[in-house]
C-alpha cells in the first residue's frame, strides 16, 4: 500500500479549462437566473442591485448562456474527436453496469456489502451528472429560446408555451443548482476534496476507490489505445471538415437565437392618446331671476294699497345693511325713515316726485329696487306713505 | 360725483373701512394657519348683509378692459350652504380691499388677471395648503398664467363642506369632484365618463376611483414621469387587492400579484424598489387596460378579454406579434387544468420530478456519509484521509 498516493493522471489542461469556463457560466447563469425567478426575495434584489439592476442582469445572464451553449459546441467537437478519430472508449455512455454498480454502492454504504464496487473511468454518480447536464443543457436551451424569441415562438407554438416555458426554465434551474449543491459538492467537495479537476491528478487510492476498474485496466496496460498517428491523420482528414462545418453551423445557430427578432418596441409605449388640456365651455353665467320671493306679485300689489307693515318695511330690509347709520339715515322703523337723513327727508307721505328716495333709486344708488318693487314703493308714497 | 356717492362717502363709512383694514392686518399677523381660525372679530367688519345687500342681486357684472363680463352677483342661498358661509367667513375676510363705496377701481384688465388678484387670499386661512407641491403650482410657479389657482377649482362662495367631522371625504362631494378637474381637462374627463369607473363614480359610488384617487388631492404628481409610471401598477392593486372590495363586484383580487409574477410586472417591480427613476417601457396595468379609458374586460369594443382586443393591446409595444401570442401572458389567472393547461401541467411535472431527482440524490449522499461515521466509528475516530496516513 506504499502507492496510495501516487497520483494518477485524470483531466488533461484543456479538460480542466473547459470545467473552468462550465463553472463559470453555471453560477454566472444561477446567480443572474434565480434572483429573476424569485425578485421578490431581499436577497435576489440585493444581488441584481449589485450587478447593475434588473436590465443588467438579463444581458449577462444572455451572455453567460451563449458562453455555455458554446462551450457544449466544443464539447461535442472535442468527444467526436476523442471517439471518431482516436477510437477511444466512450466513457461517458451509460450502460447496465452502472445501475448494477449504484445499487452495490448503496449497499456497501449499508453494511451490506463487503466490497465496494470496481467502477470505470466515469462511475455512476458521474454518468448521472453528465447526463442530467445534457438534459438541463437541451431544455434551458430550448425553453430559453422561446424566453427570448417570443413572438417568433408564438408563430409556431401555441401562445401558452412561453409561460409553460418558463416555468419549466425556472423549475429546471432549481433542479439543477440544487443538484450540483447536494450532489456535486458532496461527492467531489464535502466527502473528500477530488483535486483531479485543478491538479489534473487523482490519489491511487482514490481511484481505487471510485474508478476501481479503470485503475485496473491502468496498471495491466489493458486501457484502450489511442490509434496510431497514421490511422489518426487519415480519419482525420474526414473528421476535420465535418467537424468544421458542425462548429460554423452551430456558432451561426447561436448567432441567429440571440438576435432572433426584435421582441418589442424600444421607445416607451403611447399611454394618454386624449389632450390633456381641454377647457370646458363655461356655464353661462345666471341671468337676473324674477323679483325676490317676498315681494309680492305686481297684481298683487296693484290689488290693495301697501302699508309700511304689510310688506314695505320688507323692501327696506336690505337697505338696513348700510341705512342703519349711512348718510344719517336709518330705514329700520317706520318713524326713522320717515325722519330722514343728513340730507332732509327721505319720504314725503304723498308726494313721490319730491321724496329724495325715489330720485336716489332712479339715480346711481349701487343697490336698488327693482323695476316692479319701485313702482310698488311709489305708490305707497302717493297713498300718503301709510303705516298701517 | 353724482348725488347718490356722495352720501355714501361720509366719516362713518371710512372710519368702518379702516377698522376693517386694521382688523386684517391684525389677523394676517398672527398668521393662523387652519380654516378654523377664520372667525375673525365681524363687528369690525361691514357684515356680509351690506355687501349681499348689492351683490346678492343676480346678473350683476362689471365690463373688464378687455370686454370680458366680471360676474359679481353672489346668491346668498348658494353661499349660505357654502362651508365658508357655514364657517362665519365673512366676505371682507376675502375681499380685503373692497370696503366702502364707491369700490376701489379695479386694475385687472381680464378675467385671469380679475382671478390671480386672489392667487393668495387663500393664505389666510389655508397656509398648509400653499405649501405642497403639484403640478398645478409647478405651472403656476414656471409663469403660466392659466395654471390653476385656488379658486378655479374651489368656488369660495358656493364650495361645499368636503370632510365630515372625522376627516373623511364626503362620498356625494367626492362623486362630483371629477366635474371640477373637467373644467380644464374635459379631454380625459370625458373618456373617463364614460368608463366602467367613471359611469359608477357618477352614479355615487365611492368604490371607483375618480381623479383625485389616482393623480392626488393638492398634492398632484406629474403623471408622465418614470416615477408615476412605476409606482401605477401598485395605484391599481391598492383597490384591486382589496378583497372587500372586489368581491362586491366578483373581481379577482390577484391581479396584482400574476401581474408581479410575470415578465412584465417583475421588471416593473424591480425598477420601482431599485431604481425609481428608471424608465421603462415594460407594459403597466394602464398599457394594457387604458389610462382614462379603462373598459370592463367584457366591454364588447374594448374589453381584453377578447382576443382580437388583447391583441391590439399586445402589439401596442410586440407590433409583430400574431395572434396566438397573447396567450403568452397568462391574463391573471393562476393556470390549472382548464386555464392554461400546459403550464399548469409543466409546473406539477416539477412538482414531483425536483423532490423526486434530488431525493433519490439525498439518499444516496446520505447512505455514504453513513458509511464514512461507521468507519470512522471503528476505527476509533482516527481520520480516514490518505494524507495523513503517509508515515
Amino acid at each position: 500500500m506504499s502507492d496510495t498516493t501516487k497520483a494518477i493522471q485524470r483531466f488533461n489542461v484543456a479538460q480542466r479549462i473547459e470545467h473552468l469556463v462550465l463553472i463559470i457560466s453555471f453560477t454566472v447563469l444561477a446567480l443572474t437566473g434565480l434572483p429573476q425567478k424569485y425578485s421578490l426575495a431581499p436577497i435576489s434584489q440585493a444581488i441584481i442591485n449589485a450587478l447593475g439592476g434588473i436590465d443588467a442582469i438579463r444581458i449577462i445572464h444572455r451572455v453567460a448562456a451563449t458562453i455555455f451553449v458554446l462551450e457544449a459546441v466544443y464539447h461535442l467537437v472535442v468527444a467526436g474527436y476523442k471517439v471518431i478519430v482516436l477510437r477511444l472508449q466512450a466513457s461517458m455512455v451509460p450502460g447496465i453496469k452502472d445501475g448494477k454498480d449504484a445499487f452495490q454502492w448503496f449497499f456497501y454504504n449499508l453494511g451490506l456489502r463487503k466490497d465496494h464496487p470496481k467502477m470505470p473511468r466515469y462511475n455512476f454518480m458521474e454518468k448521472m451528472e453528465y447526463w442530467a447536464m445534457i438534459w438541463g443543457l437541451v431544455l434551458m436551451g430550448l425553453t430559453g429560446f422561446m424566453l427570448w424569441n417570443p413572438i417568433s415562438t408564438a408563430r409556431l407554438l401555441p401562445g401558452q408555451f412561453i409561460p409553460a416555458a418558463k416555468a419549466a426554465h425556472g423549475a429546471e434551474a432549481v433542479l439543477a443548482v440544487l443538484a450540483i449543491i447536494i450532489w456535486h459538492f458532496y461527492n467531489v467537495h464535502l466527502k473528500r476534496w477530488n483535486w483531479s479537476m485543478i491538479r489534473g491528478t487523482l490519489s491511487r487510492e482514490e481511484m481505487e476507490e471510485e474508478h476501481g476498474e479503470e485503475l485496473e485496466q491502468i496498471e495491466q496496460g489493458r486501457l484502450v489505445k489511442a490509434a496510431d498517428p497514421e490511422t489518426r491523420k487519415k480519419r482525420l482528414m474526414f473528421y476535420a471538415p465535418v467537424a468544421g462545418i458542425f462548429t460554423i453551423v452551430s456558432v451561426f445557430l447561436v448567432y441567429r437565437f440571440v438576435s432572433f427578432e426584435q421582441s418589442s418596441i424600444t421607445t416607451l409605449p403611447v399611454e394618454e392618446r386624449a389632450q390633456v388640456i381641454v377647457r370646458r365651455t363655461p356655464t353661462p353665467l345666471p341671468t337676473a331671476a324674477p323679483t325676490p320671493t317676498e315681494a309680492p306679485t305686481q297684481a298683487g300689489a296693484q290689488a290693495s294699497a301697501d302699508t309700511w307693515n304689510g310688506g314695505i318695511n320688507k323692501l327696506f330690509g336690505k337697505c338696513a345693511g348700510c341705512h342703519g347709520t349711512s348718510g344719517g339715515l336709518s330705514v329700520k322703523t317706520y318713524a326713522d325713515l320717515l325722519a330722514g337723513g343728513t340730507q332732509g327727508m327721505v319720504v314725503v307721505p304723498g308726494d313721490p316726485e319730491k321724496s329724495l328716495l325715489v330720485d336716489v333709486m332712479k339715480g346711481t344708488h349701487p343697490m336698488k329696487f327693482s323695476a316692479a318693487e319701485l313702482e310698488r314703493v311709489i305708490a305707497w308714497i302717493k297713498a300718503g306713505a301709510p303705516e298701517k | 360725483m353724482t348725488h347718490s356717492q356722495r352720501r355714501f362717502l361720509t366719516p362713518p363709512a371710512l372710519l368702518v373701512g379702516l377698522a376693517v383694514a386694521l382688523a386684517l392686518i391684525g389677523l394676517a399677523a398672527t398668521r393662523l394657519t387652519g380654516a378654523q381660525a377664520a372667525a375673525p372679530a365681524q363687528d369690525t367688519q361691514p357684515g356680509n348683509e351690506v355687501c349681499l345687500g348689492c351683490h346678492q342681486q343676480p346678473g350683476m357684472t362689471m365690463e373688464l378692459e378687455s370686454g370680458e363680463q366680471l360676474y359679481v352677483s353672489v346668491d346668498p342661498a348658494q353661499f349660505g350652504k357654502s362651508v365658508h358661509s357655514k364657517a362665519g367667513v365673512a366676505c371682507a375676510v376675502c375681499h380685503t380691499d373692497i370696503f366702502g363705496y364707491p369700490h376701489p377701481e379695479r386694475t385687472a384688465k381680464n378675467l385671469r388677471e380679475y382671478s390671480l388678484l386672489y392667487q393668495n387670499t387663500c393664505k389666510i386661512c389655508h397656509e398648509a395648503k400653499y405649501q405642497v407641491d403639484s403640478v398645478h403650482r409647478q405651472a403656476f410657479e414656471n409663469g403660466d398664467p392659466n395654471a390653476p389657482i385656488c379658486t378655479d377649482c374651489h368656488n369660495p362662495h358656493t364650495q361645499a363642506q368636503v370632510k365630515d367631522e372625522q376627516g373623511n371625504l364626503i362620498p356625494e362631494e367626492l362623486g362630483k369632484s371629477p366635474e371640477i378637474c373637467a373644467k380644464c381637462h374635459n379631454g380625459i374627463y370625458e373618456e373617463y365618463a364614460n368608463t366602467v369607473h367613471g359611469v359608477a363614480a357618477a352614479k355615487g359610488n365611492t368604490d371607483v376611483p375618480v381623479c383625485i384617487t389616482c393623480h392626488g388631492l393638492h398634492q398632484i404628481e406629474d403623471p408622465t414621469t418614470a416615477q408615476f409610471r412605476l409606482n401605477s401598477p401598485k395605484l391599481c392593486g391598492e383597490c384591486h387587492s382589496n378583497k372587500t372590495i372586489m368581491d362586491k363586484y366578483g373581481l379577482s383580487t390577484d391581479v396584482y400579484n400574476t401581474y408581479v409574477a410575470d415578465f412584465h410586472g417583475t421588471t416593473v417591480t424591480l425598477f420601482q424598489k431599485l431604481s425609481p427613476d428608471q424608465e421603462t417601457n415594460k407594459a403597466v396595468c394602464y398599457d394594457c387596460h387604458g389610462v382614462h379609458n379603462i373598459r370592463a374586460v367584457d366591454d364588447p369594443q374594448a374589453g381584453l378579454e377578447i382576443k382580437q382586443n388583447m391583441l391590439l393591446a399586445c402589439q401596442k409595444c410586440h407590433p409583430d406579434a400574431n395572434i396566438n401570442f397573447p396567450d403568452s401572458w397568462l391574463s391573471h389567472y393562476t393556470p390549472s387544468p382548464t386555464r392554461y393547461p400546459l403550464v399548469y401541467y409543466v409546473n406539477l411535472f416539477y412538482k414531483f420530478f425536483i423532490p423526486l431527482v434530488l431525493g433519490v440524490m439525498g439518499i444516496f449522499v446520505l447512505s455514504d456519509i453513513y458509511k464514512k461515521v461507521t468507519t470512522r466509528v471503528k476505527r476509533g475516530g482516527k481520520s480516514p484521509a490518505p494524507e495523513q496516513k503517509e508515515s
